[in-house]
């Protein structure tokens, strides 16, 4: 029986499985007797493992469809600030109403009826809580927005982002998966695409502690 | 939830994987998720039910990308790469993210045509023939792209994690 010469190619689909029994027991044996064919293959099979350990996660992410109101394209340096595809399950346990997996520009954005809305209890803590206090939602900072609206940075079990006051309730304006739930609370504001969102969002310094208070006396307004 | 949106919202995963193949970091490649996504919905009367849906929505990622090959290279040029939102902004470990933007950096040298061969079958893990499918090309254009491209990848990845 005259076998196929075994070449790279041979060898690379005999790796990815497209190879009938037959050509893949002769590719095989070849790769057994020849010390380079083996080397070449266990190069391509290495790296073929590692971009599937590489990549492999990304395909396990839940994801929720775009809404039908497409938001309008930002340009591009607020596109790149936004964080998209928060994944399905967060938005469920989080947000009200169809989370499109998307957040608003950072600035200067009327609020619609659908934006997105906080649930509950997440809004609730945001009401009542000071920066720097401990419990399942970490507030780290406050600070005014060019609209006037008072936003907050916050780290959730599940999500960290900037939510601001609109006349409605806590709408999210900026969303990252959450990194506390690693166990160590990261300090929010040391992702820099949190930080550049709200760098293009803020309105002078952040409020200090009085500030803080005074403003949660008056219902963020 | 409609038999098109259960496919879409089934696939959108992958879309977003193979998005991470092509592009040259994690935001453009959710960008590109999203913008493929909000085209298949547009273009969903195009789908015609019992064909292979996974295909038609691959090439609708891959067309989206190929569009705006020229754009992106006019924007690389005045916006400077967000290198440290990346090993920051993925869930999982800072290592795995950090390994991954290693690896699109290394994908992103492959010239186009071998990069989208290489992601569809060795991130995406189609067959030869579905991914002939996805880039309309015969089987042994396919086939020859796709070993160029992992060629060229095992000679620049070569010194830096030997298996």
């Amino acid at each position: 029986m005259m076998a196929e010469p075994v070449d790279e190619d041979r060898v690379i689909a005999w790796l990815d499985g497209e190879l009938t029994p037959e050509q893949a027991a002769s590719v095989e044996e070849a790769v057994a007797a020849d010390p380079a064919l083996r080397a070449l293959a266990e190069t391509h099979r290495a790296m073929r493992a590692r971009f599937a350990a590489a990549f492999g996660g990304i395909a396990d992410e839940p994801m929720a469809l775009p809404s039908a109101e497409i938001l309008p394209f930002a340009d591009a340096r607020a596109r790149r600030m936004r964080r998209l595809w928060v994944p399905g399950a967060i938005a469920a346990s989080l947000v009200a109403g169809l989370f499109i997996g998307q957040i608003e520009r950072p600035a200067g954005v009327a609020d619609r009826a659908d934006a997105l809305a906080l649930a509950p209890g997440l809004a609730h803590r945001l009401d009542t809580q000071l920066s720097g206090e401990p419990g399942p939602v970490r507030v780290a900072l406050t600070f005014r927005a060019r609209d006037g609206a008072y936003c907050r940075s916050f780290t959730a079990t599940h999500l960290d982002g900037v939510a601001c006051r609109t006349s409605t309730g806590w709408s999210l304006r900026y969303a990252a998966p959450g990194t506390a739930s690693g166990g160590a609370y990261a300090q929010a504001g040391t992702d820099p695409a949190l930080a550049g969102a709200i760098a293009a969002m803020i309105a002078g310094e952040p409020l200090d502690a009085a500030g803080e208070r005074s403003a949660r006396q008056r219902g963020w307004r | 939830m409609d038999a098109f949106e259960t496919a879409l919202i089934r696939i959108l995963p992958r879309l977003r994987r193979f998005a991470h193949g092509l592009t040259r970091d994690a935001a453009d490649a959710d960008d590109l998720t999203q913008r493929a996504a909000e085209r298949a919905l547009k273009s969903r009367a195009q789908w015609q039910p019992g064909t292979y849906f996974d295909a038609w929505a691959y090439r609708i990622l891959r067309n989206l990308w190929i569009d705006t090959a020229r754009s992106r290279q006019r924007r690389d040029k005045v916006i400077a790469p967000a290198e440290d939102a990346e090993a920051v902004g993925a869930p999982g470990d800072a290592e795995a993210a950090a390994e991954r933007l290693f690896l699109m950096r290394a994908m992103d040298r492959l010239p186009d045509e071998q990069r989208e061969a290489v992601a569809l079958v060795m991130i995406e893990g189609l067959s030869y023939a579905e991914a002939a499918e996805v880039l309309e090309v015969p089987a042994g254009t396919l086939t020859s792209r796709l070993v160029r491209g992992r060629q060229a990848l095992a000679k620049m990845l070569g010194g830096v994690n030997d298996g």
